[in-house]
């Protein structure tokens, strides 16, 4: 798993690629832990992500949770069509936004 | 193509988990597995190994932990054997879908995936070894690998 961050228009994003699971998620949930100063969105582009499982989910809720505490928008864009199903059957997309890609995100969140 | 599918042994231990889904990648790769069933037996396989895992073995022992993956008959069959405590996952409540951000938990979730995706489950406790046994229909699951 590789873990890029960037910032645009003060959206912190978080570009994750390959597999998130068990061995793997912790890493995610160190690199998601803080929200630096002056972001005014969370961002996570699974563009590349190949595969998630219910470790991966527990790191995105987590990183979803802090971001309700400090009151800044997190989203997810460009899910695999296997991610996108995982987040449907969990219940997920119900609870966070997901977009089709990178750009419409951004417009949601700035 | 010969199709011996996997018969893998793993130790107790998280690190094995990269060996593990580098097995089953190269495996769909060479079966020239549907991608969704690619992506199935890989998330049936991080969500038992990994909880066999954390929570077969509470006393610190060593463990083993099989996992055998064949083809027959239109269909691949994935079993997963450990010889951790006894738990049979298919009875733990399922998780609340509908709580908010704030309530949600994970706890189920896996199990609750994995059921979803699978085409069949089953559950035996055979001399002292957790046995599940999953089914992925492979007619009809489309776009290759």
């Amino acid at each position: 798993m590789q873990i890029d961050r960037s910032i645009e228009n003060a959206v912190m994003i978080t570009t994750v690629k390959g597999r998130l699971d068990s061995s793997s998620a912790q890493r995610l949930d160190e690199v998601l832990a803080v929200i630096p100063e002056g972001s005014n969105g969370v961002l996570l582009d699974f563009a590349e992500l190949v595969f998630i499982s219910s470790a991966g989910l527990r790191v995105v809720l987590k990183a979803a949770k802090l971001a309700r505490g400090a009151s800044i928008p997190l989203a997810v864009c460009s899910l695999s069509p296997q991610v996108h199903e995982v987040f449907e059957v969990s219940g997920f997309s119900a609870l966070i936004p997901i977009h089709q890609s990178r750009e419409t995100a951004l417009v949601a969140l700035t | 193509m010969i199709d011996n599918g996997i018969d893998i042994r793993l130790v107790n231990d998280l690190s094995e988990m990269d060996r593990l889904g580098a097995a089953l990648d190269a495996y769909a790769d060479a079966a020239d597995l549907p991608a969704r069933v690619a992506f199935n037996v890989s998330l049936a396989v991080d969500e038992f190994v990994s909880n066999a895992i954390n929570h077969g073995y509470a006393d610190g022992r060593r463990g083993e932990i099989a996992v055998k993956v064949a083809r027959e008959d239109g269909r691949l069959t994935l079993v997963i054997c450990d010889d951790g405590d006894a738990f049979d996952p298919f009875t733990a409540p399922p998780p609340d879908l509908d709580a908010s951000i704030e309530d949600r938990r994970i706890g189920g979730l896996g199990v609750h995936l994995v059921r979803r995706f699978a085409d069949g489950s089953a559950y035996a406790r055979e001399g002292g070894r957790n046995v599940v046994t999953l089914h992925f229909d492979l007619q009809g699951a489309d776009t290759p690998h």
